[in-house]
């Protein structure tokens, strides 16, 4: 189905996620099979290997399940706190930070959205992130060079990009993502560790070893693949969303131009950066199948063409338009404010 | 083999009441959508009648200017639905426009801090309709695009989904919305 406009344009990308999503079983079952092959135990011809690995994966299956959910529950228990130790990030309250705080406060207002947990990271990069593993416990981050470099306007953009992800489930849907083609390239890198020492002992058909190795190494490569395509679609939902929710187009692009190459977060590991608003990929041939996020033009496009924003052109380093702070007298007027006047 | 007949009955009808579906959702964003460029244009509407008396004040005898901003203001409280407001809130604009101009040659008029409030106000008010009618008409040629294509096109008279008209102020007046009045002193 074809893009109209932003909501169709926020359909097909939930349709594709969908699709790629249930590619993580199907690569499961594949792995088991490969699995089978590798352990068989039919030295006589490869058809006999073949339908005995048929009848046997079934097995290799459920172990293979089981040890997904075991790590998943794992992943569940530890991530806040995991991915709060590395990144360093601190969390803040309202009177530390009134606007960037009344900004999310606002648009949570606006769609009846718990307000996540704030965090900041003292750094002068520029970027944000959003985790917790359900839709009432999530956290938005946003590193200090962020909350420097950006408009009101932008910023609202960039806290909107996190709120959609948290709606969306994202941060779930990444550690299931990753718990599969973790569980994979566990399996693989144990494998072909010991291919060395598998080599002595002869049980099984050795053709069919060897295929097991291959259809092993293909569900391993797959896995990679899937899920950092997954990942690239959740950022244009995220950055869609972000748009209905802010219905400025405009801020959302000026963001992503100003956010452009002042990104990267290299002292951050990859399992963690692919949560984060932009996540520069390394160069080489391979750089667009193993982004975690669409380059930046490509996601201004998106906004351009879908949700009829204007693109001011490549990053801006010119510093943005102040904040529209509150004058001294009407803050100190309010009974409520307790914020540094 | 049977089941492959049903099957793609089935498939269809799954995908009709789909394509429903996702024209109500694209309805009701347009709805939306127009109900918030409303608010503003209504909160302008609000300023407008202050304005008139703050400059009633300096230039009383500038009664058909006055008038007309009145009048064209009237009409466009009347005026409902995106189609009836594009050319009130075009005429409006232009006796907005001319307020504005009329101010030039009364310079306590223009150093008066009730009257440079609201032209500061009126202005951000009408960036705001700018961003607010972008996104407006975003949803409606969405929901139009829809609405014309397979399978929503065999259904969407017959269930009521009408063409839905686009929220244009007039060439001339886009101008004015897009450019923020300089102030000079």
């Amino acid at each position: 189905m074809g893009a109209y406009g932003l909501r169709t344009h926020i359909w097909n990308n939930l349709w594709k996620s969908a699709l790629l999503l249930a590619g993580f079983p199907l690569l499961l079952a594949l792995m088991a099979f490969g699995l089978a092959l590798v352990f068989n135990d039919d030295p006589r011809a490869l058809d006999y290997a073949m339908r005995s690995a048929a009848s046997r994966w079934p097995y290799f299956f459920a172990i293979a399940c089981v040890g997904a959910a075991v790590w998943f529950a794992i992943a569940w228990v530890a991530n806040q706190r995991i991915i709060d130790g590395i990144t360093g990030a601190r969390p803040v309250t309202r009177t530390e930070e009134p606007l960037l705080w009344n900004t999310l406060e606002a648009l949570c207002i606006s769609r009846g959205i718990t307000m996540p947990r704030l965090a900041v990271i003292e750094t002068p990069e520029r970027n944000a992130f959003a985790s917790g593993l359900s839709r009432d416990k999530g956290a938005v981050t946003v590193t200090r060079g962020l909350l420097d470099a950006l408009s009101e306007a932008e910023l609202r953009g960039v806290l909107a990009h996190e709120l959609t992800h948290i709606r969306n489930g994202d941060a779930r849907l990444l550690v299931i993502a990753a718990v599969f083609s973790g569980v994979i390239s566990l399996v693989a890198e144990m494998l072909f560790r010991n291919m060395r020492f598998r080599g002595g002992d002869r049980r099984g058909n050795g053709a069919a070893v060897v295929i097991g190795f291959l259809v092993i190494a293909l569900a391993w490569a797959l896995g990679f693949v899937l899920r950092l395509a997954l990942s690239r679609r959740r950022e244009f939902l995220a950055d869609a969303g972000a748009v209905e929710l802010t219905q400025d187009p405009d801020g959302m692009i000026a963001a992503l131009r100003r956010i452009e190459g002042n990104s990267a977060m290299p002292a951050i590991p990859a399992q963690v950066r692919a949560m984060f608003l932009d996540d520069p990929p390394s160069e080489g041939w391979l750089a667009g199948w193993s982004a975690t996020h669409p380059p930046i033009s490509a996601r201004v496009a998106a906004l351009v063409r879908h949700a009829g924003g204007h693109d001011p052109g490549i990053a801006t380093d010119a510093p943005a338009p102040p904040w529209s702070t509150p004058p001294k007298a009407a803050i100190q007027g309010n009974p409520w404010w307790r914020g540094k006047a | 083999m049977e089941w492959i007949v049903p099957g793609v009955i089935a498939a269809l009808i799954l995908w009709l009441f789909l394509s429903y579906n996702r024209l109500v959702s694209l309805r009701q964003v347009t709805n939306q959508s127009w109900s918030d460029v409303d608010v503003q244009l209504k909160q302008r509407h609000d300023l407008v009648p202050n304005l008139v008396e703050v400059v009633k004040g300096y230039a009383s005898h500038e009664r058909t200017t006055l008038e007309a901003v009145v009048a064209a203001r009237n009409a466009a409280v009347r005026a409902s639905g995106p189609e009836a407001s594009s050319a009130a809130e075009g005429a409006l604009n232009a006796s907005l426009r001319q307020v504005f101009a009329l101010a030039e040659n009364y310079p306590d008029l223009k150093a008066n801090a009730n009257f440079m409030g609201l032209q500061n106000e009126l202005s951000d008010l009408e960036n705001k309709i700018a961003a607010a009618r972008r996104f407006f008409n975003n949803a409606v040629s969405e929901y139009n695009a829809m609405r014309e294509s397979i399978p929503a096109v065999l259904f969407a008279n017959s269930f009521g989904f009408k063409e839905r008209g686009f929220f244009e102020l007039a060439e001339a007046d886009k101008a004015a919305v897009q450019v923020v009045p300089t102030v000079k002193f």
